[in-house]
This record gives C-alpha cells, sequence and structure tokens, in this order.
C-alpha cells in the first residue's frame, strides 16, 4: 500500500525488522504510528509521508515505495568541544585498586591513543596515595583524588557528589567505571545528577572516528542481543564495563604521571549508616569469579555424588555451579546458579554434569571460552554449542576424567 | 507506611532470538510477563505494608498493554495501579525513564506521602540496573540498592541487608528511600482466586505526560541522551566434538583426553597453575 486515500507516498513498517523500540511513536508529528503488540504500525489515512520515522529507526524498519535517503537526525545542543580526555573511575577494595579498573586504564588508553587524548584517573577514597601511584604504573597520566576520612565507606550520595564535582571540573570526554555493585549503583547517580547517557553493562568500546563517539556494545535481552549505543551530544559518555572482559595491562613502574588532589567539602546531610559488613563465607564463593566451573544439572542433582563433582572442580582451580533445578531441589544456595535469573559467568572452562542446556541456563554461560558437555542425551540443547561433548553416565565419566587429569598434573609436576 | 513499587513489562527474554542471516528479532510467540524482580518487589512491598499497617501503589510505563504486569501485582497484594502511558514517554532510555517515573511518584506523594520505593535490581530485557538509582537521584531520596533482606523498618528509617563487591552490608537510611531488590528477598506469593478476580475488575489509573506535569524536553527520545546505533546476534557457537561414551566405554574417555591434552594445552595449563597459587 504505497499511497493512501489522499494520494499521499505514506511510511509501512515490516514487522519482521521493528523492535518495539517505540523510537518512531515518539517522533511522528502526527500520531500515525500505533504499537499493535510489539510491533509499530502505521494508520495509513493519519500519515503525512514525511519520513521522520524512517529517519529515527535504528534498525531501518520502515520502508516507503519510492527509495529515499536516511537524514541525520538533528543533534541536540552540541557541548561536546569543551570535553576532553578518558577518565577512569578508580574503585578501591579493602585499600587496594580493584582489577577492573586497571583493565579499565589499559582500555582508556587503546581509546585515549585514537582520540589524541590524555587518560585520567579519578580516584576517591580515605589514605589512597599508594592506589593513586598504582594507577599511574597502569597507565593514567593524570591522577584527580579526593582523600578524605567520609569517603572510607562508600555513600551512594556521598561518591555521587565527590565523581559529579570531578567531573564539572576536569570535564572528561568519556567516563568508564568497573560494572560491579559499586561501580553500578555509583554510575546511574552521577549520570543522573549530571544528565548524561550511561551504557550499562559494555563487553565491547570503541571510538567512530568520523564523529568521534564512543561506541558502547552490550548484551542485551539476557545476552541473545548484542546493541551498539552511542551518547551522541552530551558529556561525558559514561560506561559501566564487565570485570574480566578488557585485558589487565602490565603495570609499568617507568610510566610518568601527575596526582593532582582536589579539596571538595560535602554537603552535611544527613546520611545512611553502615553498621556491619559481613563478608562472603570462604564456602560461599563468587561464581562469576571462577576461572573454571563444573556446573550441576537436573541430571546430575544428588548429594551423593557432590564430593566426586568438586574433587574434579579442585582439580581445575575452580568451582562447583549448577542449574536452577538444582537450587529449587535445595542441594544447592541460589549464589551457585548460573543463568538468567541466577548469575552471569563467563569462565575459561565450563563444564556441564546433566545440564540440558535450558535457554535460560545458557544465556548466563554461552560466553564461556571453552564449554565441555556430560549429558545422556545426544540430543540435549547444550551438545549442539558445547566445544567437547561425553555422552554417557557421568558417574562413571567424571572419575575418569579425575583419574586422567591427575596422572597429567603428576607427569607435569 | 505507603509504598510504591515500580514494574516493567518484559518479553520472556530467553525466547527472544535473532535471525543471523537477517539480523532482525524474531518475535513471534513471544510472551510478556511482569519482569521477575519487580514482582518480589511488589511482595515485599505487600507483606511490608501488612505488617506495618499501609498501603502498596503499583506504577508501570509502558504502551496500553502494560497494564497486565500491574494486574498481576494487583492479584498478589497492591492496592492501587497507575500506568504511565504517553506517546511522548516512547523512546525513553533511562534517564528519561527515571524522570517519568519520579514525578508520577511525586503527583502520588501529593494525596499520601510516599515512605518507601521498591523496584526491582534490574529489568531482564534491558539488565542495566539504572532506573532504580535514577528515581533516588531524581527525588534526592536515599537509595539501596541489591537488597536481600529488609531487617527493620521503623522511626522513620530502614535498615536492610545488601550485596556489595565480596559480601554484604547492614546499612541504614532515614526515609524516604528507594530500594533495589534482588530474587531471594521474598517469593512471590500465587493469587487467590478472590485476588484475581478483584485485580481483573479493579481501576487502573492512566496517565500521561499532563497528568504528571512532566517537563516535555527530559521525556521519551527527547529526554534520552542515549541511543541505539545498531543491534546483532552475538556469535554463535557451533557443537563441537562428541565422544560416545555409552557405546564406547573407555576408547571414547581415552579419546577425549587425547584431544583434550592436545587441544587445551593452554588452557589447562593456567587453570593448574590457579589452583596451586
Amino acid at each position: 500500500m504505497p499511497k493512501n486515500s489522499k494520494g499521499r507516498d505514506i511510511a509501512e513498517i515490516v514487522p519482521g525488522k521493528c523492535i518495539g523500540c517505540q523510537l518512531c511513536v515518539g517522533e511522528c508529528p502526527v500520531a500515525a504510528i500505533e504499537m499493535d503488540g510489539p510491533v509499530a504500525k502505521v494508520l495509513p489515512e493519519v500519515c503525512i509521508g514525511c519520513g521522520k520515522c524512517f529517519d529515527v529507526c535504528p534498525v531501518n524498519a520502515v520502508i516507503f515505495d519510492k527509495p529515499r535517503k536516511k537524514k541525520k537526525v538533528a543533534a541536540g545542543a552540541a557541548e561536546a568541544g569543551e570535553y576532553k580526555d578518558v577518565a577512569v573511575f578508580i574503585e578501591v577494595h579493602r585499600g587496594k585498586g580493584a582489577e577492573v579498573s586497571w583493565e579499565l586504564a589499559g582500555k582508556a588508553r587503546e581509546l585515549a591513543d585514537k582520540l589524541g587524548a590524555r587518560v585520567l584517573g579519578f580516584l576517591l577514597g580515605s589514605n589512597v596515595n599508594d592506589v593513586a601511584g598504582e594507577a599511574i604504573t597502569y597507565g593514567c597520566d593524570v591522577v584527580h583524588v579526593i582523600d578524605k576520612p567520609i569517603l572510607g565507606t562508600y555513600l551512594s550520595k556521598v561518591y555521587g557528589k565527590a565523581l559529579q564535582y570531578l567531573c564539572s571540573q576536569v570535564k572528561p570526554e568519556i567516563l568508564l567505571l568497573g560494572a560491579t555493585p559499586l561501580g553500578r549503583d555509583l554510575a546511574s547517580v552521577v549520570a543522573t545528577q549530571l544528565q548524561t547517557g550511561l551504557t550499562a553493562d559494555c563487553t565491547g568500546l570503541d571510538i567512530d572516528m568520523e564523529r568521534r563517539l564512543l561506541l558502547m556494545t552490550r548484551p542485551t535481552f539476557g545476552g541473545s542481543i548484542m546493541a551498539t549505543i552511542l551518547c551522541e551530544t552530551r558529556r561525558p559518555q559514561m560506561s559501566t564495563v564487565r570485570p574480566r572482559v578488557m585485558k589487565l595491562p602490565e603495570p609499568d613502574p617507568e610510566h610518568k604521571g601527575e596526582i593532582k588532589t582536589l579539596d571538595f567539602s560535602f554537603p552535611d546531610d544527613e546520611l545512611p549508616q553502615v553498621m556491619d559488613f559481613i563478608p562472603v563465607a570462604s564456602a560461599d564463593v563468587d561464581i562469576t569469579r571462577a576461572q573454571a566451573l563444573v556446573v550441576l544439572g537436573k541430571g546430575a542433582c544428588d548429594s551423593r555424588q557432590v564430593p566426586m563433582i568438586e574433587e574434579l572442580a579442585h582439580l581445575l582451580g575452580g568451582t562447583v555451579a549448577c542449574s536452577r533445578a538444582v537450587v529449587e531441589a535445595g542441594l544447592m544456595p541460589y549464589s551457585r546458579q548460573v543463568g538468567q535469573t541466577g548469575k552471569t559467568v563467563a569462565p575459561k572452562l565450563y563444564i556441564g554434569i546433566g545440564v540440558s542446556g535450558a535457554v535460560q541456563h545458557m544465556v548466563g554461560m554461552q560466553g564461556s571460552e571453552k564449554i565441555i558437555a556430560i549429558n545422556t542425551d545426544r540430543h540435549a540443547p547444550i551438545v549442539q554449542i558445547a566445544d567437547y561433548s561425553l555422552i554417557g553416565d557421568y558417574q562413571e565419566i567424571v572419575p575418569k576424567i579425575i583419574e586422567g587429569l591427575k596422572a597429567r598434573r603428576g607427569g607435569k609436576a | 507506611m505507603h509504598i510504591v513499587t515500580c514494574v516493567k513489562q518484559v518479553p520472556d527474554t530467553a525466547q527472544v532470538k535473532i535471525d543471523p542471516e537477517t539480523n532482525t528479532l524474531i518475535r513471534s510467540g513471544v510472551e510478556s510477563i511482569c519482569n521477575p524482580y519487580d514482582t518480589v518487589a511488589t511482595e515485599e512491598a505487600v507483606r511490608l505494608a501488612q505488617k506495618h499497617g499501609g498501603r502498596v501503589t503499583v506504577i508501570s510505563m509502558g504502551p496500553p498493554q502494560a497494564v497486565e504486569a500491574l494486574r498481576e501485582c494487583l492479584s498478589i497484594g497492591a492496592n492501587e495501579a497507575v500506568l504511565l502511558s504517553d506517546r511522548a514517554f516512547a523512546g525513553a532510555d533511562t534517564l528519561a525513564t527515571s524522570y517519568t517515573l519520579s514525578r508520577a511518584i511525586s503527583k502520588i506523594g501529593e494525596e499520601e506521602p510516599v515512605d518507601l520505593i521498591i523496584c526491582g535490581k534490574q529489568a531482564i530485557d534491558g539488565d542495566t540496573a539504572q532506573t532504580g538509582p535514577g528515581i533516588a537521584t531524581w527525588l534526592d531520596y536515599s537509595q539501596l540498592t541489591y537488597v536481600t533482606e529488609i531487617i527493620s523498618l521503623e522511626d522513620g528509617a530502614i535498615t536492610v541487608r545488601r550485596e556489595i563487591e565480596g559480601g554484604s552490608e547492614i546499612i541504614r537510611a532515614k526515609l524516604p528511600a528507594v530500594l533495589t531488590v534482588e530474587l531471594e528477598l521474598a517469593s512471590p506469593r500465587y493469587a487467590s482466586l478472590p485476588e484475581l478476580v478483584r485485580s481483573l475488575r479493579q481501576e487502573v489509573k492512566v496517565w500521561g505526560a499532563k497528568e504528571i506535569e512532566a517537563a516535555p524536553e527530559r521525556l521519551g527520545l527527547k529526554g534520552s541522551p542515549t541511543s541505539v546505533r545498531k543491534i546483532f546476534a552475538p556469535p554463535v557457537r557451533g557443537g563441537g566434538e562428541i565422544f560416545a561414551y555409552a557405546d564406547e566405554k573407555e576408547k571414547a574417555i581415552d579419546s577425549f583426553m587425547q584431544t583434550l591434552f592436545e587441544k587445551e594445552a593452554d588452557t589447562l595449563k593456567e587453570l593448574f597453575s590457579e589452583e596451586t597459587q
């Protein structure tokens, strides 16, 4: 239907392409686009054929009978000019710089080189001089520090105000934070205060050289889709980045940098009080940090076999995790659950034992470097994505693998 | 005690896929559900309201069909529901979304002050975890993220346990506060038949930009600093080698171990050194 009864060349939306983002609905000046379930639909008699929906659609789902060229969507007030350099927020854990911050410093160097800019460290804390020095060895050219007793404990409001202050003073073009609980909490506060764009949990960062924009790529829809996000007009362009995605650089003790200490007085609001800190019990390890994971599924949900599974995990320097069914059966705690409603993991080696590979589970582990499946069913979905699959009874297979690995280790040691 | 919960209707993400050939979303047959974290938030709000006396208002921003998610929350005990639906809200990123929700909460607070706002930690479609802290910042309320337990709620303050790097902390903050909650906080109840019937009959208010007295330039696409440049399918993993232990027994194990030692020597070396550290 190229024309309506008024003879206008009207827009059409290809349902299979539409991602339901509703950008066109908001853009249409005559309210001719409505959501029809998950996709947008054009009301032919209302459409004036202006093509604004066509210009704004991120996936080219809007088509016209007559081919048209995309106009650039009008940008807001550009204030990008006065902002420069790539800043990394340096997270401090018990007096030390967090590894993810150094990974980001490494990535920031790469981005800064492309932009012809410097790498800045933003450091908040109490008695953090050593961390500032460490930041320079990891490649920061300037470290801006606010060092105050009140920053010894993380509080959203206090850290938010301090980081906002650093951004307003130093004006970085890009600000990166680790996608840790602290980093994600803080980044949202600062982005809202600065009224700028923030992209969560990125796994890829690059520069669009032509437009000098940060390209932020992240998994979405539980990992089944990747999206590249831009923050075109506001600054800084902010992103949180998953730990262990970027490579940890080698520290260079020769790298020269400057430490600048800033003063900042905090508003004396009534602040939350941290009453206690309870460290993770040693038995309750963080499965997202493990290099190797041996994962129990419904087909291996047997408490008598757990010691054997633990032996295998230990042999590989890893830990035991599980699927949702195993948590529901009460065999393992929720903190060990991999999947959509559990944790997303990406170990060097994932061994699934009796895990069939429901989609909800696979979105939480498909980023693993190597996958081994041990399953009685050759047609289980996990077998379709595993690098190696052993088909058979795990109770017979696992002891043999343990034996083989022990022999290998013994021979090496 | 007046508690507001913020919920989102989401596609069941496990069912959403990309057609690797055309790079478009395959949406046919995908159901919409109330974001699981938000159902937990509402369950906890209902329990707190029952314990301390009070009521729960649940709000959602979305297209008209998002009313279904609100009805689900009414069926587990929320007292009132407001749907924020307006063309002007379309295309909102987390900054514009948290602004819109914070405006609605202010509006709701004009009738009866809001003491506590509970949001799910994140939505399973976007996974950003940014909207809750955004709301707290817009409203300048106390912010408590990743909450796994509510320890006490009295004298105008709340004490919770929240997950942080390396463990959890017990923290006390004054009200009003915004909480974002983990799944383990509560198990949502099953709706009873009378509650289910009530939820279907109850009126759900629908508010637009005018009702919440929002600044137009902060809404929807205009109020969103971020935009999607492109979407694509993650790299697909193909199936690898299969060893049929059930049929070949020792032979299968031997050939598996040999393959592993040959092809994954580096990985194993790293893992072994990990353990000895």
